[in-house]
């Protein structure tokens, strides 16, 4: 798993690539943990690069979701697309997180 | 044990070569010196006695060709009366010791008009003065025609003839020195016969064969024509020259040396000498005959002092090398003791003995300091080797313990099929089997009255420990709940709300949770975001379509839906956890939900426990050794025709 931020004008755009999984979840959710506590509350997760998700990769999902409804901030997810969007679809988070098309709609919604 | 490359080998080996190879070329140096120096000396020596015994020689010759002029002299000064040239024949005989003979022999009638020969000769035999008359001892030839009366006359003066054995008259080996005499003056000077006095070759050559030099070396004498005259050799005398030496043997240089000789040239050469010896000789003419006299000092002889000399450096030199030896064999066991007791203590530690004690620095040396680091290394290795065995055994504690959990988990899960030997309308079976020591995934069947069946499989996130405790509250939660609730939608909401809140490490689980009727197939269940379960019916093999739903854990007010099927008879669903999906192989693919689709229609399907083998078998042969990522779990149930005796449900499970 490779991953990038950059802070837009109102969000931080993570871009990660690879997988997602039990190996590579650690770390993103180390990464998370980290801009939340330096301040950052609102996230665009673009999923354009990601082949795999687990339920380590979910479960660093929702920790990063309860952690920024504990500080009133938000997610938004982009480009969340083929395997990863089936597994997503099967266990429902389509219905926990909002997801928009691009990473523009997703800032948007933000906005 | 340090082999041939130990160091006192080594420094030994070098030192000793190298100063035998330095002593060897002094040795050497020295003996080519020593023979030089000796050569030059020898040739002086050799030039010295040469000419001390031609001198002496040339004395002896000089003398007598003096008297023989002397006597043609008087000859030609007066006329003599028969009488008077016989007394002063005779006088020249007895008054001159080295002539041993001598006769004036006079032109045809030149002595009297009455003789036409008249030479009258006195001689030495047996200690007495002989006498003798040339013109009658000569039986074959007159003395007109023999060389020493021949050549002088032709000539014109003094000459030496060649040693010659004198036939009929002296009867010995002799050389004769010939003075022509004449009478009258100018124009009329007329020749009247040659004065002659002989001398013994063998009175000389007993002289020159007296000269010892060293203890094998000669002196020799050659004729004019190389004839070899005096000789250690005495078959050689008179009968062999030089130059049929030389022949003889084939030999150029001995040719060179004898033309050489003849031309009357000196020098100092190194040749092999008639007798066979490698020696030095030196040669030089006789003025007044031409013949040379040559001194020959054989070689060995005069090297023996130089061999003996470099013979007992020699023995020295070895004996001081060996010294050496033996002072480098000490110094490097000095040096390489502290070594090799180092080396003997390091075997120990080796060998895993950490207690063994090293060698005590006395030195500041590089074996000191050497020693010193052991010492250090030796330290570190036992606290390490402790600290290793410590964590050892908590790994080991860690690994038991995962053990007995692993344990424990496997009988918190129905093992027993069949499970309801009672219930022979349907049959179920699974398997779990773990990627880790204790897994995430689990699977429960349960009665919750009567007839109604409760089946779920479930699949906590992540595996481990963690999981393995999470999984142990999930399947109690759930069992709890559905014997209390009985439906799967208010079992999941209800199990969800416990585990969502305080779920601060955000552990959650997907559970596909469902109830069967036994009597009538209906099935009512709910999913907690778990893969789709697999129908197996008259109409074949497809996913259920499932609404989607949360996993437990995930969100406090989630809302489950109940959804309804009815399982026909020989129907079957076929429960799974992403372990099958998701199990790779070694080029990363994915088993996937298409394969386990095709292996379901092919799968046997008369036997749930051969299915889920017969699936487990499948899975495993595509990960080809490929190590196992996730729990693999798997959970099948049948509905099975009326009538179906209890025995034959019973076979073939476990």
């Amino acid at each position: 798993m490779d991953l990038h931020t950059r802070v837009e004008s109102h969000a931080t755009v993570v871009t990660i690539s690879g997988r997602l999984d039990a190996v590579t979840a650690p770390e993103y959710e180390k990464r998370i943990r980290e801009m939340i506590d330096s301040g950052a509350v609102s996230f665009v997760v673009d999923f354009d690069q990601v082949d795999y998700i687990s339920s380590a990769g979910l479960r660093a999902l929702l920790l990063m979701t309860k952690l920024l409804n504990a500080k009133g901030g938000r997610v938004c997810l982009a480009n969340v697309k083929g395997n990863v969007r089936s597994v997503f679809e099967m266990c429902g988070f389509c219905a926990v997180f909002r997801m928009e098309n691009s990473v523009a709609e997703a800032l948007a919604a933000l906005a | 044990m340090p082999g041939k490359d130990s160091i006192v080998i080594r420094l030994v080996l070098v030192i000793t070569l190298f100063s035998a190879v330095i002593f060897a070329v002094t040795l050497g140096y020295n003996y080519y010196r020593s023979r030089a120096i000796l050569q030059n000396e020898l040739e002086s020596n050799a030039h010295n006695l040469a000419m001390s015994l031609v001198h002496r020689v040339e004395a002896q010759l000089t003398a007598v060709a003096k008297v023989t002029a002397g006597v043609a002299l008087s000859l030609e000064i007066s006329r003599h009366t028969e009488r008077e040239l016989l007394d002063l024949i005779r006088a020249t005989v007895e008054n001159n010791p080295e002539i041993y003979g001598s006769a004036v022999a006079f032109e045809p009638y030149a002595f009297s008009a009455s003789k036409r020969l008249y030479a009258p000769y006195y001689y030495r035999d047996k200690g007495k003065i002989a006498f003798s008359r040339l013109e009658n001892s000569y039986l074959d030839v007159p003395y007109l025609y023999w060389d020493w009366y021949q050549i002088p006359r032709e000539l014109g003066r003094l000459e030496w003839s060649e040693p010659y054995f004198d036939e009929g008259a002296g009867n010995i080996l002799m050389s004769t020195c010939s003075v022509p005499f004449y009478e009258g003056t100018g124009a009329a000077r007329q020749l009247k016969g040659i004065v002659t006095a002989d001398v013994s070759l063998e009175a000389l050559t007993n002289y020159i064969s007296s000269v010892k030099i060293l203890r094998t070396g000669y002196a020799a004498l050659l004729s004019r024509n190389a004839m070899i005259l005096a000789h250690p050799l005495n078959e050689a005398i008179m009968n062999e020259t030089f130059f049929s030496i030389a022949e003889a043997r084939n030999d150029p240089y001995l040719r060179a040396l004898g033309k050489k000789m003849v031309r009357g040239e000196s020098g100092f050469v190194h040749y092999t000498s008639i007798v066979g010896f490698t020696s030095w000789m030196y040669y030089t003419p006789i003025p007044s005959t031409g013949w040379t006299l040559a001194v020959v000092f054989p070689e060995a002889e005069l090297l023996e002092n130089v061999r003996k000399l470099s013979m007992t450096m020699a023995a020295m030199g070895l004996g001081g090398i060996l010294l050496l030896t033996l002072a480098v064999i000490s110094i490097a066991r000095a040096i390489t003791k502290p070594l090799r007791l180092l080396t003997a203590a390091t075997d120990e530690i080796a060998a895993g003995n950490f207690d063994v004690p090293l060698p005590a620095v006395r030195s500041n040396d590089e074996v000191g300091v050497l020693t010193h680091n052991f010492q250090l290394m030796e330290q570190s290795l036992k606290e390490y080797i402790r600290n290793l065995t410590e964590t050892t055994a908590a790994k080991e504690r860690i690994q038991s313990e995962l053990k007995v959990a692993t344990q424990i988990q496997a009988s918190l899960l129905p093992r027993i099929f069949p499970p309801f030997p009672e219930h022979p309308e349907f049959e179920i079976y699974a398997s779990m089997v773990p990627a880790k020591e204790v897994g995430g995934d689990f699977y429960d069947f349960f009665f919750i009255d009567e007839n109604n069946l409760c089946f779920l499989i479930a699949d906590v996130s992540d595996k481990g420990v963690p999981a393995a405790l999470y999984m142990m509250v999930a399947k109690t939660l759930l069992k709890t709940e559905g014997q209390r609730l009985g439906e799967p939608d208010r079992m999941l909401a209800s199990v969800n709300r416990i585990l969502a809140s305080d779920n601060d490490s955000c552990m959650f689980t997907t559970v596909f949770c469902a109830i069967l009727d036994t009597t009538t197939g209906h099935v009512r269940f709910a999913n907690a975001g778990h893969n789709p379960p697999l129908l197996v019916d008259s109409q074949g093999v497809r996913y259920l379509a499932l609404k989607p739903g949360l996993m437990l854990g995930a969100m406090a007010e989630t809302v489950f839906v109940t959804e309804r099927l009815t399982l026909e008879r020989e129907g079957i669903l076929f429960l799974y956890t992403d372990g099958v999906t998701e199990a790779k192989n070694g080029e990363e693919a994915l088993y996937g939900e298409e394969r386990l689709l095709r292996a379901l229609q092919s799968a046997p399907q008369a036997d749930l426990a051969t299915l889920v083998h017969y699936i487990g078998a499948e899975v495993a042969q595509h990960a080809g050794g490929a190590p196992q990522s996730d729990d693999i779990t798997m959970l099948a149930i049948k509905m099975k025709t009326n009538n179906v005796n209890r025995q034959q449900a019973g076979k073939g499970h476990e």
